[in-house]
Order: structure tokens, then sequence, then C-alpha cells
């Protein structure tokens, strides 16, 4: 294989991609825990880039500024859905297939009710033109080169958190039993609505990046979202790992065949493909999710 | 017969309607009964529309309407059953996340092809040269005779339902949807039956496709977006999945209230109608999904009744 090719493919799919890794691992979480194929992650990825363009273009704050208080903002929001919605629909025992049903709803009303509060047309941030840093020989915008280094250092926090924290402990105890951690002295609401929280900013800050490296509109965080299922699903959500190493896969395979084939639709319609294939010949899902 | 009130908006409305009904009758099947949970609506009927119109248009054809038509139609509805195979035999065993994956995967492939090849498609420019397979005079009359088919088509497929609905079948369906593992467990094959009701499904779906790829004689991949599947799931799920009737009277609730009354007869201000309706349409029906989940799940019409024979059985 053509070295110039590969390094150009590293490069560009990890610059280009970086925020879906970090989407993923939100995604992932609230999926481990709540066994939930939540559709409305995807408007927590869009209100994200809502929130930080409305940030950066209202109080003129630069993107780094602005990008943990959007964060911050979705995660609230995530919460009040699981309050508003998923808290109710879990205490009457709404079926899973309805689950789905239900934040498909959500993720309808959400994507269009954010139009009447930051306006119909296309927005983008205000941020000043970036510079080209050469990374292996290769080009990228300075912007992109730190977005990748602060996905990089949100992602690894992310992961220790889950891994290694007290709190991430009790968290993975509440995803494999219930029961036996509400008997363990974990308190569920508490643990429950931390993991909604912290699912919502990383959410919510992989849209701002997503907003900020292109433009920010309803349909944003909803093009993103079958890849990031793909990515969850393909790489396991039992292990933050495998969704980051699947994530960060996805996007130099992405940028890869839109190298060599001139066209960024084939490679989503190729990977696309490919992980339901391998959802096929994987089987049914594994079993460690929770049901809270 | 006078026709005078019957005007170019109406009968768009009303092909709506009857469309979406289709729609949700077919996946009153999958979704309602079999619980095979189909978000991939629009790519099989997308799949039907572009295969009817890029046969219709890209072929070089010796032979005149209505044949070339029927040739066409029949296409679209093969490829569509036939993705709806592949499809099924792609989700069939998986569960819910998978068949959200595998649908919604299939929809959006269907959506990045048909915008891919321009040559074939017209990409996102979009395809025109498409027409009605008969001329009984004005543009009206021909929309109103082909809305008419349109409706004695979903006529037939509700016959279809109901008929499923008070067949072994049909039960097979709902212990399918129930509980698989022990309708396998007592020798039923699933797996055939789930791929069967799809690629049927899926046939349908692209039979309806390419009778709206008619009507609108113009083929843009903009059709092809989430709103199609929106509005099936929800008229489903208002009038009631479990229920016969419930496709119809849902959609009539949901599409009907807002693409008819809303749109023709309230007095709202003209500049609401480019973006504000359109997106409270969306949004109204995003909310209708979750009330109706959360509040009354079984939707309008309430649970499934039992067949005569159950009810004799159980002197209900």
């Amino acid at each position: 294989m053509d070295l110039e090719f590969l390094k150009e493919s590293i490069v560009i799919g990890l610059a280009e991609h970086a925020p879906l890794v970090l989407a993923a691992i939100g995604f992932a979480l609230l999926y481990r825990l709540t066994g939930l194929i939540n559709v409305a992650y995807s408007e927590t990825v869009t209100l994200g880039a809502y929130f930080g363009m409305w940030l950066n273009t209202t109080f003129s704050l630069n993107f780094y500024t602005v990008l943990v208080p959007a964060g911050l903002l979705a995660g609230l929001v995530s919460v009040g859905t699981y309050f508003a919605i998923f808290r109710p629909a879990k205490r009457r025992n709404v079926g899973a297939l309805e689950l789905i049903i239900m934040s498909f709803g959500l993720s309808i009303f959400l994507r269009h009710g954010l139009q009447f509060v930051f306006g119909y047309p296309v927005r983008f941030y205000d941020v000043p033109p970036p510079t080209s840093i050469k990374v292996l020989g290769v080009g990228v915008s300075s912007f992109r080169l730190l977005a990748v280094a602060s996905v990089a250092a949100l992602a690894l926090a992310l992961y220790w958190f889950i891994q290694r924290s007290s709190f991430g402990l009790q968290i993975r105890a509440l995803a494999s039993d219930e029961d036996l951690a509400r008997a363990s002295g974990i308190r569920p609401l508490v643990v429950t609505v931390l993991i909604w929280f912290i699912a919502g900013v990383a959410g919510g800050m992989a849209g701002a990046f997503y907003g900020v490296g292109s433009n920010v509109a309803p349909l944003l965080g909803w093009r993103q979202f079958l890849l990031i299922l793909l990515v969850v699903l393909v790489g396991g959500a039992k292990n933050l790992g495998g969704v980051i190493i699947a994530g960060v896969g996805t996007g130099i395979a992405l940028t890869a065949m839109t190298l060599q084939l001139g066209q960024v639709l084939y490679g989503d319609l190729i990977l696309i493909t490919a992980f339901i294939i391998i959802l096929k010949v994987r089987g049914r899902r594994m079993a460690e999710t929770g049901k809270v | 017969m006078n026709l005078d009130w019957l005007d170019a908006f109406l009968i768009s409305g009303l092909f709506d309607i009857a469309m979406v009904t289709g729609l949700a009758l077919l996946l009153h099947l999958q979704l309602g009964l079999a619980r095979i949970a189909n978000f991939g609506v629009v790519g099989f009927w997308g799949l039907g529309m572009y295969t009817y119109g890029v046969l219709y248009i890209q072929v070089d054809w010796t032979i005149a309407d209505p044949w070339r038509f029927l040739i066409c139609a029949a296409a679209g509805t093969i490829v569509a059953g036939l993705a709806g195979l592949l499809v099924g035999w792609l989700i069939a065993d998986l569960d819910d996340d998978g068949v959200l994956v595998g649908t919604l995967g299939f929809a959006t492939a269907v959506f990045i092809l048909a915008t891919t090849e321009q040559d074939l498609t017209g990409g996102a420019i979009g395809m025109g040269g498409l027409r009605f397979p008969f001329d009984v005079g004005s543009t009206k009359a021909n929309e109103s005779l082909w809305l008419l088919i349109l409706v004695l088509l979903v006529a037939a497929i509700l016959f279809y339902v109901a008929r499923v609905h008070r067949s072994p079948y049909g039960r097979l369906l709902v212990a399918l949807g129930d509980n698989e593992p022990l309708a396998r467990s007592l020798g039923k094959a699933t797996f055939r039956v789930k791929l069967g009701q799809f690629a049927l499904g899926s046939a349908g779906m692209g039979l309806l496709g390419v009778m709206f790829g008619v009507m609108e004689r113009f083929l843009e991949t903009s059709n092809l977006g989430i709103n199609l599947t929106l509005a099936a799931i929800v008229g489903l799920v208002v009038g009631g999945t479990a229920r016969v009737w419930g496709p119809l009277v849902g959609v009539l609730f949901t599409v009907g209230l807002f693409d008819i009354v809303i749109q023709s007869y309230l007095p709202l201000p003209r500049s609401w109608y480019n973006q504000a309706i359109p997106v409270l349409r969306e949004m109204a029906f995003g909310a209708a999904l979750i009330i109706v989940l959360l509040y009354r799940p079984f939707g309008i019409l309430g649970d499934m009744r039992r067949d005569k024979l159950m009810r004799r059985i159980h002197g209900d």
C-alpha cells in the first residue's frame, strides 16, 4: 500500500472523525447502563452544536471557552429527557421496542423544536480562519488538530472515570445487576442521572466539534447517528476501549475510502454494509446491558 | 360528475393520506403484529419508486403505456420485495437494536445510491419525464383517476390485512411478536415467517413508491428523508398498533389533520405555511409518539379484539 495514502488516511481520518469517537463513548455509556437505543441522542449532539454556536456568537467567546458550557447544557437537556420521558416510561413498564419508538419521537420533536428557538437558517460559528500545520507531511488545520487533542483527552478522562473511579465502578455495577447494586448501597437514581449527564456532555461536546468544523443545522446529529450506533454496536458497549478502537478505525477507513473512491457517500455505504454484515455474523447483541 | 370541490391541493393531501395509510397498514403487520421494528419504510418505498422511474426513463422502450408502466411498476415492486428479502435475512435473527440498524442502514443506502448515481437517477437535481399511464383529459382528471386507483389499492391492502388478522398465519405473527423463542420451540418456522412477511411488506411499500412517483412525475432525493417513515409509524401508533383499522384512524388523525384540515381550513397567516407549519407538524408527530406510548400504548382504538372463534371459546 502506498505510504503516502496510508499517512493521509490516518491523519485526516483522525482529524475529521475525532468527534465520532467522543459521541460514540457517550452513547455507549448510556446504552450499557440502560440497554436503550436512544435515538434522541442524535439531538443531544445537535443541541451541543447549537449551544456552542449560540454562546460563541452571542457573547463573542472563542470556541474553546464555549466548548465546556455547551457540553454541560447538552448534559442538562439529556438529564431533563430522562426525568420527563424515560423515567416515567420505566415506571410504566414500557417495552424495549416502544422505548426505541419513543426516543425516535423525542428525536423528531427536539430536532424540529430547536428551530423555533435558534431559527430556521443554517448557522455558523464565528471563529478565525485556522492555520495549516504539517503532521507526518500531511497538512491539517490547527483547529482540527486541537480538536483531536481535546477529544483524545476527553475520551481518556471518560475512560478513566468509568473504568477506574469509584463512581465508574458504581455505574458498571448498576449496569450488571441493579438489585445487587442497590443491596450494596449504590443509589441507582444518582448514578443513573450521572450517566445521562455524562453521556449528554460527551454528545454535546462532539456536536460542538462537528458544528465548528462545518455548520450548525437541525440534521447535524441525525446525519451522524447511524455511524455512532454502528460504532457502538460493533465496538461493543461492554468495554469502552472497543468503542474507541471502532470509532478510530471507522474514521480512518472512511477517509481512506473517500480518498480512494472520490466520493464520501460511497465510503458511508461500504461501511454501513460491512457493519451490518458484522452484526449479522456475530448474531444477537451481548447480554450485558442494564435495564435502568 | 362535478369535481369542482376537488382542487389540486386536496388531491395531493388525499393522495398523501391514502399512501401513508397503505404504508402504515403494511407496517402494522411487521411492527404491530410481528414486532419487527422497520425504521426503513422510506428505503423500500424509495427503491420501488426509483426502480420504476429509472426503468421508465432510461430504457429505450419499444412498447407504449400502459404496458411500459406495468412492466416498470412490476419491476419496482419486485426489486423492493427482493431487497426486503435480503434485509429481512440480515435482521431476522437480530434483536430490536440490530433491526433498527439494519433497516435504518438500508434506507440510508438507498438515499446514498439515489444521490450518487446521477447518470441514472438525476441525483440531487432530480429526474423528470414520468407520466400517467393513461390520458383521460386534463391534469386534474388524470390525477383524480390516479388517486382513485391508489384508494382501491389501499383498500385491497386493508382487505388483505383484515384477512391476515383472522387467519392462523396472523395468529402466528402475533405469537412470534409476543414470544419468538416459544413459537420456535413449538415447531414454528419463525425465521421463514418473518422473512416472508418482511419481503411481502417491502414489496407493497415499493408499489406505493411507484404510485407516488407516477403522481409526482418527478423523482427527488429529498423525498427519501425520515419524514415518511415517521408519518407511517405515527399513524400506526396513534391509531393502534394492534388493530386492523388503527392505521387508517391514526393517519386521519395525524396526516389528515395537518395536511388537510390545518393547511386548508384554519385561518393561519400565510407566512406560517413555508416553515412554521411543517416544523410544527413534525414536532406534533414526535410528541404524539411519546404521549400515546406513555399514556395509551394501544392507541385510539385500544388493544386487539380476539376473533370470533376465541371469543366463543372463552365465552366473551
